[in-house]
């Protein structure tokens, strides 16, 4: 308790220090930006899966294309979860002359759970419900257009006459990409007793749960537990949220990398100032152990001091950051419109902890060597400088780092790439700084006296000067490698979404329809259009042996052997696929041959020469696997998981689906070339579309505003460094005076010192940026043919030196000012 | 003022009149000089002696120009030091004036011959290190130019701020207890030295001390008493 106090007692006394005050601030802001990033991405997780139970209009639920058996509700209902009913199915409703395919849910009246169902009146007055009572509907605007109906009027759907009740303006739709449309909402008992559930229907059926979550993850255990019906499955937040949830995955990722480096950053300005913390100390502590304090009571003392000075440090880095990530969230919430979502505080808790981690990893070396300091270097000072070769440690900075560049990569590549990365900076930032001061040193004799005393000055601190080179490196590349990849990897989320993504999905397109079909579209103003091939099969059999008898580790693979199948076929290689193993096929193949993707090759534990039978209508064709693809998922593109060669399967029984980009207006246009082919199903994908580029949109923003913190953190490892000089530089400037130095000289001196070193970084993190970005865009970002871009990375450079240069005299503004007389007064 | 028994040089190198130096502490104000007169002339050796806290380096601050005075006069080879600004008082120092300190103030991260070859580098001299050679051969050091401070003992330290004290020839060489730090034989040693630099260059040696013996190699010494001037009391 003594030392406690004694502790706190020498932190009050040594606060005014600029090393303490840099300790603290590189603390505060190591916590401030991973509990920041921390914060926000917790929150943007919990608001993805909020908003996904929106779309499902509960929390989870269950689907099958035959009635859920009755425990699935009951569980529910025992746990104290509320129940809905729901099923959906297209039809066909009429209204006189009019005729339209409808994508129909009929609802019980407790629908929804989550999420919001908005209606409109007849007098376009709108209000939140829940599902149609008996003998109503409510339906969209493009089936009102299609029907030629306005709200009040009637519709038979069913065989039954039903009052629209009002027009569907929004609901909770499944998250599906793939949903049938114009889209009706009728009551669940109407449609039961019109049959258009019974058997032999194609209704597919829902029981959507929703509660507290701990009864919601009991009842998940059971159903993932339970026997679901043929062909039934679980449905899920997270597998509802797959392309929001990527669009969320890659921000995460680099907003975590620049809170990774601004922490690091912090650790090295860190260990600057605990290491002139340690010098200034060992006068002190020398007198204390000569006094008799125990080397055990000196380390308390220090860690007690130090401790001091973390907690509350942590403490403040913990109250910004949950100020700022509640800043954020007010700009981020909106993506998650109505999402009640708590502010989080164990990240930001969690962060302090990184926070305290990285300040006892940097810090700890030189307290531990300061502790050391024997008494007898109260008498002679070099005793209390032993130098070693090697100390063990030195690495718990290393050890600390790369614990923190782990924890928060995530991934072993990631990790690996980073910490080699910072490692190969570092070692060629020392190695060309100390090259530079070698050649700086011997150009420097025949220049200006200014130029000679810069050099002089980076060349008495050899040491220091490469440190902070180094330094200066590592922050400038950690800002450029962001400047370099943030702009590429932003650009690359724009380009997957340009401005006419196919907006539009065509269904059951059939062959003789095709050549019209293409040229209606093009009257309306569609463009971008796509059409690939669709058959629907089932998988049958792997190398001769019958699905049913094997065995697979994976159990998706029993339910996806037990679905419809979407096969397809092309001669080109799909855009966003790329073949990983074997060939794309060959013109007219003896056998027939199939691609398969990366998640079907693992689940089945597909190789290269296996063959898989589907049945296709009546018929089957067994193919023999050729290639391998990735598939981007996220590209809002038809991708398949299984694509047949052209010359074998065009013969199978097929529909087309077609992907086209239909500017905003031309709904309408649209609505009446459906009415003239009403097999057709038309989907609407621009909702799902505008929400995924509102995300890119705020989560560019976020990259921006947490680059900030990386910028802060490379002017504190400046001013650690200055702070490690200072006393040295007043000293000198102090005896410069007295020999004769004008204030000028010494200006212009330190601002050549100060360039120079500058230079050093800037030349260093540009070549880092240049390797290490390339390296993360490829590898890790995988952004296509991406090379940065040499003629701004060597301005960046230019601009790094005289950012320095300005900070650097900012920082040394008062030495030149130290007054000659210091220097007799320090005898 | 007069002190020693050697005829008097004419010209006055030093005129001091009447300068007073005063600060203001947290207990009010503080008469740190009252009222100094006296004069140092040409080639002169002149010892300014006195106990701690008698004013003696607030004194030679205020000689060199390194700091002004409250009131009065400081005349340093003819320029009134408290009639020029800080940066006027700084070219002075490098054209007219050498300094050797207690604590050597050698930088560390330079060699003894860089250390030597520093006034020359801020006068943008280009044969400084010629110059720096011969002055460290000249204190007896010419073996260990490459030497760093580190390297050297304590007596050599102090040779070689002698050295860039007399490198560039000043008129005036200010020497704030140049033994303090060393032991007795060293320290005979380095004031041989420092007197012999003194006689062959005809540089005026103005020293300050609380060692006696030293003092008395001086031509002249007065000694500081609260801030007053006082002719030396020599023993018998």
């Amino acid at each position: 308790m003594k030392i406690l106090l004694l502790a706190l007692r020498t932190l009050r006394r040594e606060w005014h220090l600029p090393e303490l005050r840099t300790l603290a601030a590189s603390l505060v802001l190591a916590v401030v930006a991973l509990g920041v990033v921390a914060t926000l991405t917790t929150r943007m997780e919990r608001g993805v899966l909020a908003s996904a139970a929106e779309l499902i209009g509960g929390d989870v639920g269950v689907s099958a294309p035959e009635t859920i058996p009755a425990p699935f509700a009951q569980m529910g209902e025992q746990r104290g979860l509320s129940v809905t009913r729901t099923a959906s199915f297209p039809s066909v409703a009429f209204a006189q002359q009019q005729s339209q395919l409808l994508d129909v849910l009929a609802t019980d009246t407790a629908y929804p759970l989550r999420g919001t169902l908005l209606i409109a009146d007849a007098r376009g007055q709108q209000r939140v419900t829940h599902g149609p009572a008996p003998g109503t509907v409510y339906v969209d605007h493009r089936a009102l257009v299609g029907l030629q109906r306005r709200v009040g009027d009637t519709v038979q759907l069913g065989g039954r006459d039903l009052r629209i009740a009002g027009e569907l303006m929004q609901q909770p739709d499944g998250g599906e990409l793939v949903a049938m449309a114009p889209r009706a909402l009728m009551n669940l008992d109407d449609a039961d007793r019109a049959g258009l559930l019974g058997v032999g229907s194609r209704a597919r059926h829902y029981v959507l749960l929703a509660g507290q979550p701990a009864a919601v993850q009991s009842w998940r255990s059971w159903a993932q537990s339970a026997t679901l019906p043929q062909g039934g499955e679980l449905i899920t937040p997270e597998q509802t949220q797959e392309r929001m949830r990527n669009a969320f995955d890659r921000s995460d990722a680099f907003l975590r990398l620049t809170a990774l480096l601004s922490a690091l950053l912090s650790g090295v300005a860190i260990a600057l100032a605990s290491q002139r913390y340690a010098r200034r100390k060992t006068g002190e502590v020398s007198l204390l152990r000569a006094l008799g304090t125990s080397r055990a009571r000196v380390f308390g003392l220090l860690l007690g001091t130090m401790g001091g000075l973390a907690l509350p440090a942590a403490l403040i880095g913990v109250a910004l950051a949950l100020l700022l990530a509640q800043g954020a969230w007010y700009f981020a919430s909106q993506l998650f419109s109505g999402v009640p979502t708590v502010l989080p505080v164990l990240p930001s808790l969690a962060a302090a902890g990184m926070g305290i981690a990285v300040l006892v990893g940097f810090a700890l070396p030189p307290l531990v060597r300061l502790a050391d300091v024997p008494p007898v270097a109260v008498f002679r000072a070099s005793m209390a400088r032993r130098i070693r070769r090697f100390d063990v440690l030195y690495l718990i900075p290393a050890v600390v780092a790369l614990a923190l560049i782990w924890n928060l990569s995530g991934s072993a590549k990631l990790a690996g790439i980073l910490a080699a990365s910072l490692l190969g900076v570092a070692v060629t930032a020392g190695l060309l700084a100390a090259l530079l001061l070698w050649i700086a040193r011997r150009i420097a004799p025949g220049g200006h006296p200014a130029l000679r005393l810069g050099m002089a000055a980076l060349a008495r601190r050899r040491g220091l000067s490469i440190v902070q080179a180094t330094a200066l490196s590592m922050g400038l590349t950690a800002l450029l490698l962001l400047a370099v990849v943030a702009p590429a990897l932003l650009d690359g989320w724009r380009k997957e979404l340009p401005s006419d993504t196919p907006n539009w999905f065509v269904l059951n397109l059939q062959d003789d329809q095709r050549a019209d079909f293409s040229k209606a579209l093009a009257r309306i103003g569609a463009n971008q259009l796509n059409m690939m091939p669709l058959a629907v099969g089932k998988l049958t059999a792997i190398n001769g042996h019958p699905i049913d008898s094997l065995h697979f580790k994976d159990e998706r693979a029993k339910d996806w052997s037990d679905r419809q199948l979407r096969l397809s076929w092309s001669d080109e290689l799909p855009p966003a696929n790329t073949v990983i193993a074997g060939q794309w096929f060959t013109p007219h193949p003896a056998q027939a041959e199939v691609s398969v993707d990366t998640m079907w090759r693992d689940m089945y534990a597909l190789k290269l020469g296996d063959t898989m039978r589907f049945d296709v209508g009546e018929g089957q064709i067994d193919a023999r696997v050729t290639s391998f693809r990735h598939v981007d998922w996220t590209s809002f593109r038809v991708n398949f998981f299984l694509m047949l060669d052209p010359t074998h399967a065009s013969a199978l029984p097929h529909t087309w689906l077609a992907s086209f980009y239909l500017p905003h207006g031309h709904t309408e246009a649209l609505a009446a070339l459906s009415r003239d082919d009403p097999n057709l199903s038309l989907v609407d994908v621009d909702a799902l579309l505008d929400r995924v580029r509102d995300i890119v949109q705020r989560v560019t923003s976020a990259v921006r505003w947490v680059l900030g913190f990386s910028l802060l953190a490379g002017a504190l490892v400046l001013a650690a460094a200055l702070a490690t000089s200072g006393q040295e530089r007043r000293h000198e400037a102090a005896l410069l005076r007295t020999l004769g130095a004008r204030r000028g000289l010494l200006r212009i001196a330190a601002a050549c010192e100060f360039a120079m070193l500058g230079l050093i970084a800037g030349i260093t993190a540009a070549l880092g940026a240049m390797i290490g970005g390339w390296w993360l865009g490829r590898s890790v970002f995988h952004i296509k043919d991406f090379m940065p871009q040499p003629l701004p990375l060597a301005w960046s450079a230019l601009a790094a030196a005289v950012l320095v240069m300005l900070l650097g005299l900012a920082g040394t503004r008062k030495v030149t000012h130290t007054p000659p007389m210091r220097l007799l007064r320090a005898e | 003022m007069s002190g020693g028994s050697r005829p008097v040089v004419a010209r006055h190198v030093l005129d001091v009149r009447d300068v007073s130096k005063s600060v203001i502490g947290p207990e009010g104000r503080l008469d740190i000089l009252s009222n100094v007169v006296m004069q140092v002339s040409e080639g002169e050796s002149f010892a300014i002696v006195g106990a701690s806290g008698s004013g003696k380096t607030t004194l030679l601050g205020l000689l060199a120009g390194l700091d002004t005075p409250t009131h009065g006069s400081i005349q340093l080879d003819g320029h009134a030091l408290e009639t020029l600004d800080e940066e006027a008082r700084a070219d002075l120092r490098r054209r007219l004036v050498g300094f050797v300190f207690q604590s050597f103030h050698l930088l560390p991260a330079l060699t003894a011959e860089q250390n030597v070859m520093l006034p020359l580098e801020l006068e943008g001299q280009s044969d400084a290190r010629e110059k720096a050679h011969a002055a460290l051969d000249a204190v007896g050091l010419g073996s260990r130019r490459k030497h760093y401070p580190a390297q050297l003992s304590g007596g050599e330290q102090q040779r070689v701020a002698i050295a860039r004290a007399f490198v560039h020839s000043p008129r005036v060489l200010f020497a704030d207890e140049p033994t303090g730090n060393l032991d007795r034989r060293t320290g005979r040693h380095v004031c041989d030295l420092l007197f012999a630099l003194n006689r062959d260059h005809q540089t005026t040696l103005v020293l300050v001390t609380h060692d006696l013996q030293l003092a008395e190699r001086c031509v002249r010494s007065v000694e500081l008493q609260e801030g007053r001037l006082a002719p030396l009391e020599r023993p018998a």
